[in-house]
C-alpha cells in the first residue's frame, strides 16, 4: 500500500477494485465503512455484489476481465470533462501523450460492450474520483490474478497519476495483501528476480555486495516463479523443492499439471504446522512452530514491521522456520550461526536501504513502516511524497485483453474464485477449528436463480461442475450476488478443489495466475 | 444489612492486597507492556502495574466462564468403557478492581447459571470469591451504565466497593465477607469522617453527570416493546455485521456456548465447551442445513433483542450493563450504542 490503512479512513472517495473487502480485509472495511459514514464517497468494482458493493454509491458490475476498458473508460470521462491534474501530470510523470492519445482514440459504445456497465455509471464513477481531493483505490486479487495482470495494476497506476492521486496523504493506490507476512516475503526476496528490499539480482554492485556478506558467489539471472514450477509437468527442470508454509497442491491453479510436477520431482520437503495435502506426498517433512511459539516480524500490508513475540514454547518436535533452516543449512556444509531472529534483523538492515533503521529494539510496541533508511528515521506512513521510487511516474498505455478462456456454447459459464470469512485459504490451520466448520463446512457454488432455474437445479443440491481441465461435485446456493452467466466459488476445500478446473494461463511479467475466470458448464447429478 | 463505612489511604492498598493474595488467587487490571489495560491474574504483586485509570478491555468474563474450557478428560483402554475423569476445582479467588458494569455482569450471569439450572463449572469458579469493586468518578468514553442502571456506583453485589477521595479511598461494606476482611485486617483501616462520607456523597452525585455520550436506553426498550422498529433498522445495520463474532465474545453478559469433543490420541480425548455467538450462522443451522433464524438482520435482532427486551421481561434488567466495550470492538460499527440511538432517536 502507498497508504496507511488508517488514513482510509479520512479519504473523500474509495474506489475499490476485484476486493470482497468485508471477507478478506475486515480491518480495511472497517475503516471504509468509517469514511463512508464521514459522508465518503464508495465506488465498487465488482462481478460480483459483494458485501461492500452493497453500501457503493456506484457499483459497476463488470464482466470479469475487463477492468482496463473500464479504467480506460473513466480516464475519458475524466478528460473529456477537463477533470485531469495538469500541474502533476506536467511536473511528476512522462510518456503522457501516449495515454491521451490512445484515450482519444478509444469507442465509448466498444467499452460499454465490453465491461456491460452502462456509460452513466462509468461516467459518475469517474467523475465522483477525480472530483474529491483525497481520492483512494483499493485493489486486491481481483485485478491482479488475470492474464492481464500487470496491466490491470498499470491502468490503476495511469487513473491515480491523471488525477494527482498519489503523492498526499489520505490519498494512493492500495494493494490489499492477504496473509499476515506475504508483504514482508516479497520485502525479503522471496521473489525469483530480486534480493530482499527489490534490490535485482541483475545489478552487479547488488550482487557484489551480497557475495561479499554471504561469502558465495550469486546467480545473476532470475530464477522461476511458483507457478513455473508448479506447472512444469514433466519437463519441470526442478528436481528437488523446498516448500515451506504453502500448500499447492490444493491453492494453486490446473492441480492436474500440480500434481503432475510434483510426481515428477526426485526429492520435497515439506515445513508446516499441519500434514497439509502437499506435505502429505512429500519425502521429508519438517514440523514447523506456529506463530506463538516463535519470535520474528511479519510485515503487513501497510509495509508495517511488527514485533512477533514467543509465547510458549514450541510443542512437540516442532521448530521455527528459522531453526529448521539453519539446521539445514548447516547441513548442507554452510553454517548460518545466527543467535537469534534480531541478529538477522540486523543483516537485513545491513544490507537493505529500505530496512536499514528497522532494529528489534525499535520495534515495540507498534513497529515500523518502511522506507525506514537509519536510526533517527520514524518510518514511512505513504510513498511518493516527492517523488516516484523511479523519478518521474511514467504512463504506460494499456488495452484490453480478453481472458485467456472465452465462453462458448459447450462451456457457457464464467468462474470466479475467491474466499469466504469463515475459512482462509487451503483450510490448513481453519479446517481444524469447530467453530469455523460449523461456520463454512463446504464449498457453495453460487448461481444467479435465473441460471438455476434453466437447469432445473434447486437450493442445495449437488451438481457437477466442470472446465476443459478437469470437474468436482459441489453443492449450489442460489443468490443475485453473482449476475446471470457466472459462477463463484471459494478454493479452501479439498473435497470440492475448485483448482482442479482453474485455468494455467499466466500474466506474461508477473506471472500471476489467472485464478478469476474460466470457462465452465454444470450438469444435473443423477440420482 | 447494615453497610460499614472507612477509608483506606491508596498507599496502604498493594500492602493489603498482598495480605488477601496469601491464601487466594488475586486477579486485578493490569497494564501491560503494550500499553493494554487487561484483568490478569497476578503472581507476584511486585512490579505490576495495577491501573484504575483506564477500563479494562476484557471484563472477567473468562476468570468465571472461560472461553475454553474442559469439561472433563474420558479414555478407553482398548474395549472396556470409557473412564471419565473430572477437572479440579480452582482455590478461592480475589477480584480486585472491578467496576460497577463489572459486577453487574457477574449478577446476570449468577442468574443463567446458578438460578434454574445449576452450572457445576461456573459455581465451581463462582465459590470463594472476594468482589472488590471501584465506582466510577470518571466514567470512560463508551460508557453508559447509567442509562442501564448498572452503575456508576452500585447499590449491592460487592463485598467492598471503594470510592477514590484523592488520596485514599472511602470503603463500603456490601457482604458479610466485606466485613470479615475488615475485622481481619482492621488495622489498614480507619473510620470515615463525617467529611469523607460527605465528599463521597458528592462524588456519587456529580459521577451521574460526567458521561460522555447521551444513550436512550429507556426509550429504546418501550419501542422494543411495543415493535416500532422498523425492519430497515435491523437491514441497515446487519448489511455492515462482519460475522465475527466479537461483540459477544468481548461482552460481560454473552453466555452462550457450544461443545465439542477433541481427540487427544486414538483411545482418549476430552469434551471441551467454547464461547459461541448467536450472531453466528451455525448458532441454530440444523442438521440438513436449514436455519430457522436464516438471515443475518434476524440474528442481529436476536442478540439486541435479548440484550434490550427479553431478558427485561424475563429478569426485569437489561443484560446490556452499558460498559461499552463492544463498541470499539465492532469492525462494522454496528455496535450496540448506534443501534440503541438509531431506535430511541427514531433515526431511520
Amino acid at each position: 500500500m502507498t497508504n496507511s490503512i488508517n488514513e482510509i479512513e479520512h479519504s473523500q472517495v474509495i474506489l475499490v477494485s476485484g476486493s470482497n473487502t468485508v471477507k478478506t480485509h475486515p480491518q480495511v472495511a472497517r475503516r471504509i465503512f468509517d469514511a463512508v459514514d464521514s459522508g465518503a464517497s464508495l465506488i465498487v468494482i465488482d462481478p460480483r455484489r459483494s458485501p461492500l458493493a452493497r453500501h457503493a454509491d456506484v457499483h459497476l458490475s463488470i464482466r470479469s476481465g475487463s477492468d482496463i476498458p473500464l479504467l480506460n473508460g473513466m480516464m475519458r470521462v475524466i478528460l473529456d470533462e477537463n477533470l485531469a491534474d495538469d500541474a502533476f501530470v506536467e511536473m511528476r510523470t512522462e510518456n503522457y501523450h501516449a495515454l491521451r492519445d490512445m484515450l482519444y482514440r478509444l469507442d465509448m459504445d466498444e467499452i460499454v460492450a465490453l465491461t456491460g456497465v452502462s456509460l452513466d455509471k462509468i461516467s459518475r464513477a469517474a467523475k465522483l474520483y477525480a472530483r474529491a481531493q483525497n481520492s483512494v483505490v483499493c485493489y486486491c486479487l481481483g485485478i491482479t490474478q488475470h492474464i492481464c495482470g500487470t496491466d490491470n495494476v498499470q491502468a490503476i497506476a495511469n487513473l491515480a497519476m491523471l488525477t494527482g492521486n498519489v503523492e498526499k496523504e489520505n490519498t494512493g493506490v492500495d494493494p490489499l495483501r492477504g496473509q499476515n507476512n506475504v508483504q514482508g516475503a516479497c520485502d525479503m526476496g522471496a521473489l525469483p528476480g530480486v534480493f530482499p528490499g527489490y534490490q535485482s539480482v541483475a545489478d552487479p554492485e547488488v550482487r557484489h555486495r551480497f557475495e561479499r556478506a554471504w561469502q558465495v558467489s550469486l546467480p545473476k539471472t532470475a530464477g522461476l516463479t511458483v507457478t513455473e514450477m508448479t506447472h512444469a509437468a514433466s519437463d519441470n527442470p526442478i528436481k528437488g523443492m523446498f516448500v515451506m508454509g504453502e500448500n499447492p497442491m490444493l491453492s494453486d491453479p490446473a492441480l492436474g499439471l500440480v500434481r503432475e510436477s510434483f510426481a515428477n520431482l526426485e526429492f520435497l520437503a515439506v515445513a508446516d504446522i499441519f500434514l497439509s495435502e502437499t506435505a502429505a506426498v512429500a519425502d521429508v517433512v519438517f514440523p514447523a512452530a506456529t506463530f506463538a511459539e516463535k519470535e520474528g516480524t511479519f510485515t503487513n500490508t501497510e509495509r508495517r514491521v511488527q514485533l512477533v513475540r514467543q509465547a510458549i514454547a514450541p510443542v512437540g518436535e516442532s521448530r521455527s522456520d528459522l531453526d529448521i533452516i539453519t539446521a539445514l543449512s548447516e547441513k548442507l556444509g554452510y553454517p548460518m550461526p545466527y543467535a537469534s531472529a534480531a541478529e538477522v534483523m540486523e543483516e537485513i538492515a545491513l544490507l537493505t536501504p529500505i530496512y536499514a533503521g528497522i532494529f528489534y529494539d525499535r520495534l515495540a510496541p507498534w513497529g515500523l513502516q518502511w522506507p525506514c533508511f537509519d536510526r533517527e528515521h520514524g518510518g514511512t506512513p505513504f510513498l511518493h511524497k516527492y517523488n516516484f521510487a523511479r523519478g518521474k511516474g511514467r504512463f504506460v498505455p494499456t488495452s484490453h485483453k480478453p481472458p485467456s478462456e472465452p465462453t462458448d456454447a459447450e462451456y457457457p459459464f464464467v468462474l470466479i474464485t475467491g474466499r469466504s470469512y469463515h475459512q482462509y485459504h487451503t483450510g490448513t490451520m481453519s479446517r481444524k477449528t469447530p467453530v469455523f466448520n460449523r461456520e463454512c463446512p463446504e464449498g457453495l457454488l453460487e448461481i444467479h436463480p435465473l441460471d438455476a432455474k434453466t437447469y432445473n437445479i434447486r437450493a442445495r443440491e449437488m451438481v457437477r461442475l466442470s472446465s476443459r481441465r478437469g470437474s468436482i461435485k459441489v453443492k449450489v446456493t442460489l443468490t443475485k450476488t453473482v449476475n446471470p452467466g457466472s459462477l463463484f466459488t471459494t478454493f479452501h476445500f479439498a473435497e470440492a478443489a475448485v483448482n482442479e478446473l482453474t485455468v494455467a494461463a499466466r500474466d506474461p511479467q508477473a506471472k500471476c495466475p489467472e485464478l478469476k475466470v474460466c470457462a465452465a458448464k454444470i450438469e444435473k447429478l443423477e440420482t | 444489612m447494615k453497610t460499614i463505612s472507612k477509608v483506606l489511604k491508596k498507599d496502604h492498598l498493594k500492602s493489603l492486597l498482598r495480605k488477601l493474595a496469601k491464601d487466594r488467587q488475586l486477579v486485578a487490571p493490569v497494564r501491560n507492556s503494550y500499553g493494554d489495560t487487561l484483568f490478569t491474574e497476578i503472581e507476584a504483586l511486585d512490579g505490576v502495574e495495577i491501573d484504575l485509570d483506564n477500563q479494562a478491555q476484557s471484563s472477567l468474563k473468562s476468570f468465571l466462564f472461560p472461553q475454553q474450557q474442559v469439561l472433563f478428560e474420558y479414555s478407553t483402554d482398548q474395549g472396556s468403557a470409557p473412564v471419565y475423569k473430572a477437572i479440579d476445582s480452582d482455590g478461592p479467588t480475589v477480584f480486585f478492581g472491578l467496576r460497577s458494569c463489572d459486577l453487574a455482569a457477574i449478577l446476570y450471569m449468577d442468574v443463567i447459571f446458578l438460578k434454574e439450572v445449576k452450572d457445576p463449572y461456573y459455581r465451581q469458579k463462582r465459590e470463594n470469591n472476594i468482589l472488590i469493586s471501584i465506582g466510577c468518578n470518571e466514567p470512560f468514553s463508551n460508557c453508559f451504565c447509567r442509562q442501564t442502571k448498572s452503575g456508576p456506583f452500585m447499590e449491592y453485589g460487592f463485598d467492598l466497593q471503594l470510592t477514590d477521595l484523592g488520596d485514599r479511598f472511602f470503603v463500603e461494606t456490601g457482604r458479610a465477607q466485606g466485613e470479615e476482611i475488615i475485622q481481619q485486617w482492621a488495622h489498614f483501616f480507619s473510620p470515615a469522617s463525617k467529611e469523607d462520607e460527605k465528599a463521597q456523597y458528592q462524588m456519587r452525585l456529580e459521577a451521574q453527570g460526567n458521561f460522555k455520550r447521551q444513550v436512550l436506553v429507556d426509550l429504546a426498550i418501550r419501542k422494543l416493546k411495543d415493535d416500532l422498529v422498523p425492519e430497515e433498522v435491523w437491514s441497515k445495520l446487519s448489511s455492515r455485521c462482519q460475522d465475527c463474532g466479537g461483540c459477544a465474545y468481548i461482552c460481560p453478559t454473552c453466555t452462550c456456548f457450544t461443545i465439542n469433543d477433541r481427540k487427544i490420541s486414538t483411545d482418549s480425548g476430552e469434551r471441551i465447551r467454547t464461547w459461541d455467538a448467536c450472531t453466528f450462522a451455525g448458532f441454530t443451522t440444523m442438521a440438513g442445513g436449514h436455519n430457522p433464524v436464516d438471515m443475518k438482520q434476524n440474528r442481529m435482532k436476536r442478540r439486541f433483542m435479548h440484550k434490550l427486551y427479553y431478558d427485561v421481561k424475563s429478569h426485569n434488567r437489561t443484560s446490556c450493563v452499558g460498559c461499552g466495550r463492544c463498541v470499539d470492538m465492532c469492525f462494522g460499527g454496528v455496535d450496540i450504542i448506534k443501534f440503541i440511538n438509531m431506535v430511541g432517536q427514531g433515526e431511520i
